[in-house]
C-alpha cells in the first residue's frame, strides 16, 4: 500500500501527503494530529462523564429529598463519587463538628455549613471544568499552526517554482496540496474543540447551578435542624 | 486520568485512524484525477504558411498552334494539284520536268497566299534567273523549301539553283508564319512541328526552374519574415548582449541573398531605431551582432516561388533586426 501512498499524488492521501512534506510542515501536521487525538478523547470522556453524572446526580438529589433520616441516607449513600454525594459529605461533616460541643454557636455554624458547602461545589466544579481548557486552547491556536504550516508549505511551492522555472500544475499542485493539509488539520482539531468548549460549558454551568441549588436546600434544612435543637 | 477519559482517548484514537486510514485507501479520492493529469498536445510547425498567397504567373504562354487546320473547301483543289508536284519533284531532279508544268504551278499559289508568292518570286528571279532562262525553277524551289530541303540541294545542280534554295530557306527561317501558313492550308503537319514546341518550351525553361508567384502579398512576405526570423534564431541567441537598451534598437538590415538562400553581399543598414543617450554606444556593435547572425545561419530556407516577383521578393530584402 505505501507505494501506491507515495507515488500517487493525485489522491487525498494524508498519509502521502504527509510523507511529501517539509519537516515544519510535518512537525505542524503531528502536532496538530496529536492535538485532534487529545481533543476528540476529552470531548468523549466528558461528554461520557456528564451525561453519567447528571443522571446520577438527579437521581441522588431525588433519593435525598424523599429520604426521611439524613443520617441514614448519608450512611448508605454519601461514599460516592458524585458531586451532589461530596457536597452532602461536606455539609454534614461540617454539621457534625459544628454540634460536637455543648454550646451551639447557631450563626457560626450557619455561616460555616454555607461556606463549607461552597467550596465544595466549587471544587466539584473547578475537577469537571478540568479539561475544557485543554478544549480552549486547542479551538482557538489549532487554525493558526494549521495556517503557519500552510505559508510554510506555500513558501516552498514557491520556491520550487523559482528554482525550477516552470509553472507547470504539476510542480505546484503538490507542495500547495500539502500545506493546505496542515490548515485542513489544523480546522479538523479546532473545530470539535471549539463546539465542545461551548457546549460543555454550558453543561457546567447547569451543573454548577444545580449544585448550589442542592447545597442551598441542603444548608436551608440543616439550618432549621439548628432552630430545632436547644 | 478517570476511566470516562482513558475510554475517550482510546475512541479518539481509533477513530483517527479508522478515517486516515480511510482516506489513504482512496475512499474519498479526487472523484477523476485523470483530468488533473496534462495530456501532451500535438503541435506540428507549418512553415509554408501564407507563402502560397498570390496567384502564380502563367507559366508559358499558349504555344503557337502548328497543328494543320482541316483542310479549307476553297484550298482543297490546288492542294491536291501541289502534291504531286513535290512527289516528282525529288525524284526527277533534271529540268525537263519544270517545263511542261510552268503553267499549273504558278497558278495554285497565286489563289491560295496571294501576298507571300507574289513579292518572293519578284526578288528571287530578278537577280538569278539571267543567267538561266528558266523563271518556273524559283516557284518549284519556293514551295519545296519547306519540306525536302536536301532534295533541292542535290537537286539542283545549277549554281543558281544552289543559290536560290538558301535564298528560300532563309526566307522560311524569317518568316516561319507566313510558310506555317501556306502549310497549314495545305492540310500537312510543317517538319518543324515539334520543333516549335520544343523551342517554346526550352525559353521557357531557361528562366527560372521553379514557377514563380507573380506577386508577394503581405501575408506571403510576412511569412518571409517570420521564417527568417525562425532560421537565425539559434544564430541570434548566441550574440552576447552588450549591454543594458542594446535591445531596444531595431536595426532594419538590407539582405541580398541568392537563389539557394546564401548572402550574396553583407547586409546593410538601411536605418536605425530605438536608439537614445543610453544605448547609443551600442548601436554599431548591434549592427555588427545582426550581420554575424545572418552570416552564421546564412543558408535561408525560404520558398523559392517568392525570390524574384513583380513586386519584389527575398531577394532583396529588408529585415528588422533586433536583440532578444
Amino acid at each position: 500500500m505505501n507505494p501506491i501512498l507515495q507515488t500517487d499524488a493525485a489522491t487525498l492521501s494524508p498519509i502521502a501527503l504527509f510523507l511529501q512534506a517539509d519537516w515544519v510542515v510535518k512537525g505542524v501536521m503531528l502536532g496538530l494530529l496529536l492535538a485532534s487525538i487529545w481533543t476528540w478523547a476529552i470531548i468523549i470522556g466528558f461528554w461520557l462523564k456528564l451525561g453519567r453524572t447528571q443522571r446520577k446526580s438527579a437521581q441522588f438529589e431525588r433519593d435525598f429529598w424523599k429520604a426521611d433520616d439524613i443520617d441514614a441516607f448519608y450512611k448508605s449513600n454519601g461514599q460516592s463519587d458524585l458531586p451532589s454525594a461530596r457536597v452532602l459529605a461536606a455539609g454534614v461533616t461540617e454539621w457534625r463538628r459544628s454540634t460536637h460541643g455543648n454550646v451551639i454557636d447557631r450563626d457560626g455554624t450557619r455561616e460555616r455549613l454555607g461556606t463549607v458547602m461552597g467550596a465544595a461545589v466549587a471544587k466539584e466544579i473547578d475537577d469537571i471544568s478540568d479539561r475544557l481548557n485543554v478544549l480552549a486552547t486547542v479551538g482557538s491556536v489549532a487554525p493558526f499552526v494549521g495556517l503557519f504550516g500552510t505559508v510554510w508549505g506555500i513558501m516552498r511551492s514557491f520556491t520550487a517554482i523559482a528554482s525550477q522555472q516552470n509553472t507547470s500544475l504539476s510542480v505546484v499542485a503538490p507542495g500547495i496540496a500539502e500545506a493546505l493539509f496542515a490548515t485542513a488539520i489544523g480546522l479538523f482539531a479546532a473545530i470539535p474543540a471549539v463546539i465542545a468548549y461551548n457546549r460543555f460549558g454550558h453543561a457546567i454551568n447547569r451543573i454548577e447551578a444545580r449544585l448550589n441549588r442542592f447545597a442551598d436546600g441542603f444548608h436551608a434544612t440543616l439550618s432549621r435542624q439548628l432552630d430545632g435543637e436547644r | 486520568m478517570e476511566r470516562a477519559e482513558k475510554i475517550g482517548l482510546g475512541v479518539a484514537a481509533a477513530g483517527h485512524i479508522v478515517l486516515f486510514g480511510l482516506l489513504s485507501v482512496g475512499f474519498l479520492d479526487t472523484p477523476n484525477p485523470i483530468k488533473l493529469k496534462q495530456n501532451p498536445v500535438e503541435v506540428s510547425l507549418v512553415q509554408d504558411v501564407a507563402l502560397e498567397a498570390a496567384a502564380p504567373a502563367a507559366t508559358e504562354p499558349p504555344s503557337q498552334r502548328v497543328s494543320p487546320e482541316a483542310g479549307e473547301p476553297v484550298d482543297s483543289p490546288p492542294p491536291a494539284a501541289a502534291p504531286p508536284a513535290p512527289v516528282p519533284a525529288p525524284a526527277p531532279v533534271p529540268e525537263p520536268r519544270p517545263e511542261p508544268r510552268p503553267e499549273p504551278k504558278p497558278a495554285p499559289p497565286k489563289p491560295a497566299p496571294p501576298k507571300p508568292a507574289p513579292p518572293k518570286p519578284a526578288p528571287a528571279p530578278r537577280p538569278e534567273p539571267k543567267p538561266q532562262p528558266k523563271p518556273k525553277p524559283a516557284p518549284a524551289a519556293e514551295k519545296a523549301p519547306s519540306k525536302p530541303a536536301p532534295t533541292k540541294q542535290q537537286s539542283a545542280a545549277s549554281a543558281p539553283s544552289k543559290a536560290k534554295a538558301p535564298a528560300a530557306a532563309a526566307k522560311g527561317n524569317g518568316k516561319t508564319e507566313t510558310a506555317t501558313a501556306e502549310r497549314a492550308k495545305g492540310g500537312r503537319l510543317g517538319s518543324d512541328f515539334l520543333k516549335g514546341l520544343t523551342a517554346e518550351k526550352s525559353s521557357a525553361k531557361e528562366s527560372d526552374a521553379p514557377p514563380s508567384a507573380a506577386r508577394v502579398d503581405a501575408r506571403a512576405l510576412a511569412g518571409i519574415q517570420q521564417a527568417i526570423a525562425r532560421q537565425i534564431q539559434p544564430c541570434a541567441d548566441r550574440q552576447v548582449d552588450p549591454g543594458p537598451g542594446a535591445n531596444q534598437i531595431v536595426t532594419a538590415l538590407n539582405l541580398r541573398l541568392n537563389r539557394d538562400g546564401t548572402l550574396a553581399a553583407v547586409p546593410t543598414v538601411v536605418r536605425q531605431s530605438g536608439v537614445n543617450d543610453d544605448n547609443q554606444r551600442y548601436a554599431r556593435r548591434v549592427v555588427d551582432l545582426g550581420i554575424a547572425a545572418f552570416k552564421g545561419c546564412s543558408p535561408l530556407k525560404l520558398p523559392a516561388e517568392y525570390y524574384a516577383t513583380a513586386n519584389g521578393g527575398w531577394s532583396n530584402i529588408n529585415y528588422n533586426w533586433k536583440l532578444r
